[in-house]
């Protein structure tokens, strides 16, 4: 006689699975979430609850690839109705499936914080049934922390696009961050390898979001009893290296969501392949360099001042492998160096390669008390290995002046031993014809 | 040169440079250390004063908070061998007000300023790093061996966060204690430290831990220099992620 298990005995198999196999199936298919900051967001925790937010951001450990844990990255549910080609947790994907209940979510949370593992959540979730039903097991997870159990620490909620604004709304009433992941830079990648997500259904939350954001700033000035709507801001995620946009086309991006929907961060996630398709591109790695390489152009668009236009054009439109963007820039212009340290103003300083945030901060400071000496710039911290090839100090350069640029880029290249560990990654495997 | 010594408190620190900067018309020229009572010690003794100490500390709090911060953080180093550069960096600090700080071409301002950013740096650290484990009273448990004495603004930190719970953080190294229970902050020393019996599903919630700490991490991507430049051995003792490793 054929005994097949019924499936009702199957369901009980899934609902009895215990929280440590869940938590193992669901971190592991978080992982690929990129965003893990806890910075922003400043409140003070309930009284008689569990919980504040430190606007600097806490990490609580470090995982076995260095990056930081500072959150509970975790999926409600890794069962998705969606097929996008990328996904680990695509539904012709044969792998264990898993959800959740709220109040695992709810009792892990907490478990976790009273014991200061972690700084919060960040809850995230494959599409279940719809993307509402998806939205609405969420949004009521953070509900019942923040109103029934008075949980205090941070929340990031990821929206699922294509659910209803009311839903986005309460999410980012309860959350301190919401995130929409753009996932592929165009349209028409999007089309291609994840063709039940659309265009509009991640730019028209993305929008409200940064719409409602700014209400809620300007109420909360009027009157401190206000709602705080995401506080910690937005951010979004898009996969590098699967689809065949250029550097250019995606700083671009990242300079319009900066611009135009006001977003707090780009995250870039170089693809790891962990499904065959035949859509996707063949890598001997994930492309590392060139994500280490993006996020440096993001931080000039971001701190630096710096322009995508200026970073990369339409004839130029990939990042330099071997030098990074400011020095790349620096390059391209040398009618712009050498700059005095002890005249140029901090935007000036800040275009010089090697001297960051920090330093360019530090020598504005220090020259208020007297000029600055070569000796002196090194005693304040100014690290001038590639900057000395770029400056003057009380006139005086710390090289031959007038060198060629080509010969600065070999000096540059044969000193810069900080970045030969990078330099030997793999690079990106690129298959002529495939994206035709 | 004036030399002055001190009876090695952080009140006769703090005292003696508010004693100097009242009556030494220049304190940038005069030197002050610590009293070893040695035979041919020379130098003139300045008295004790906590009142004094504490009125200079909130003098500079009030003109220059910056500096103050500094101050403090530098005090949770408990550095031995620097009271002249912190004479004279409490001095500057009252001239220039907050932009002291960026004075780092004067060796003073910079000697300061590093000690006291290495002891804030593990302050920030220890906020992620402390592990609590819940005994089996319901309380919860914190050990550490931190290299500097950061207990108070830690336990302060985790009396704003941890409100609900009654909780302990141990010192290994200095013995020393904080305690939050219904809204009050209390330190101590602990003679003999007996580790107390763990709550039944303690294990249970550090499995859980485990699993995360281990799964979260993107195969791929191994990186262990980078874990450890950024989360260095020395704390690993007291991480539930870390015990067996």
């Amino acid at each position: 006689m054929l005994h097949l298990p019924s499936l009702s005995s199957f369901l009980h198999y899934i609902s009895t699975m215990d929280t440590l196999a869940k938590l193992q199936i669901l971190s592991g298919a978080a992982r690929y979430d990129a965003s893990c900051a806890s910075s922003g967001s400043k409140r003070d925790g309930p009284y008689g609850g569990t919980g504040n937010t430190s606007s600097s951001g806490i990490c609580h450990s470090w995982a076995d690839d260095g990056r930081c844990i500072s959150l509970l990255k975790i999926l409600l549910s890794n069962d998705c109705i969606y097929d996008c080609a990328y996904c680990v947790n695509r539904s012709t994907n044969p792998g264990e499936r898993a959800s959740f209940t709220a109040r695992e979510v709810i009792d892990l949370t907490l478990d976790f914080y009273r014991r200061n593992y972690i700084e919060g959540l960040f809850l995230s979730s494959a599409v279940m049934q719809s993307p509402d039903y998806t939205m609405e097991c969420m949004v009521r997870v953070a509900e019942a922390l923040r109103t029934e159990e008075q949980f205090g620490g941070y929340i990031h909620m990821k929206i699922i696009p294509g659910c209803s604004s009311e839903l986005v709304r309460k999410a980012g009433l309860y959350a301190d961050r919401v995130s929409v992941n753009i996932e592929l830079p165009s349209q028409a990648s999007l089309q291609r390898l994840a063709p039940q997500k659309h265009k509009h259904a991640i730019l028209e939350p993305m929008a409200l979001i940064g719409r409602e954001i700014t209400t809620s700033l300007v109420e909360r000035k009027a009157s401190h009893r206000a709602p705080r709507f995401a506080p910690a801001g937005q951010s979004t995620q898009m996969i590098i290296g699967a689809s065949p946009e250029n550097d250019f086309q995606i700083l671009r991006l990242s300079q319009g969501l900066y611009k135009k929907m006001n977003l707090k961060r780009v995250y870039y996630s170089a693809y790891v392949p962990v499904i065959e398709d035949n859509r996707l591109p063949v890598l001997a790695a994930p492309p590392l360099l060139r994500e280490h390489r993006l996020y440096q152009a993001d931080w000039l668009l971001r701190f630096y001042g710096f322009s995508a236009e200026e970073i990369l054009s339409d004839d130029a439109p990939h990042l330099d492998e071997s030098f990074d963007p400011k020095t790349a820039w620096a390059l391209r212009h040398p009618e712009f160096f050498p700059v005095e340290i002890n005249r140029a103003d901090y935007a000036t300083l800040l275009r010089v390669p090697g001297i960051g945030v920090l330093s360019a901060k530090r020598i504005v400071a220090a020259r208020r008390f007297s000029s600055i000496t070569p000796d002196g710039l090194k005693k304040i911290g100014v690290v001038i290995k590639r900057a000395k090839y770029f400056i003057t100090c009380r006139g005086r350069s710390f090289e031959k002046s007038d060198q060629p640029p080509a010969l600065i880029r070999q000096r540059l290249l044969l000193g810069e031993s900080s970045e030969a560990p990078m330099s030997i990654l793999p690079k990106q495997l690129v298959l002529p014809g495939l994206f035709a | 040169m004036n030399c002055y010594l001190y009876d090695g408190t952080a009140d006769g620190l703090l005292s003696s440079i508010a004693w100097i900067l009242e009556e030494e018309p220049d304190p940038e020229q005069v030197t002050l250390r610590e009293r070893m009572d040695t035979l041919f010690e020379e130098g003139f003794t300045i008295g004790t004063d906590a009142t004094l100490a504490e009125s200079l500390f909130f003098r500079l709090k009030q003109q220059a908070p910056d500096a103050a911060h500094t101050l403090y953080s530098f005090m949770l180093a408990e550095k031995e061998g620097m009271e002249t550069s912190l004479l004279h960096y409490v001095s500057l600090a009252f001239k220039h007000g907050d932009k002291v700080k960026g004075y780092l071409t004067h060796p003073a301002v910079r000697d300061i300023v590093n000690v006291a950013k290495k002891a804030g740096r593990e302050l920030h650290r220890m906020k992620g790093l402390l592990r609590f484990e819940k005994l089996q009273d319901g309380a919860y448990l914190a050990k550490m061996a931190p290299d500097y004495n950061i207990i108070h603004p830690l336990a302060y930190h985790f009396s704003r966060r941890l409100r609900a719970q009654h909780w302990f953080l141990y010192d290994v190294k200095r013995r020393m204690a904080a305690r939050w229970n219904n809204g009050t902050l209390q330190f101590g020393t602990i003679e003999q430290f007996t580790t107390p019996a763990l709550s039944e599903d303690e294990k249970k919630v550090q499995a859980l831990w485990q699993v995360f700490f281990k799964t979260i991490a993107i195969p791929d991507r191994k990186n262990p220099r980078l874990q450890k430049s950024n989360m260095p051995m020395k704390y690993w003792k007291y991480l539930v992620e870390k015990q067996g490793e």
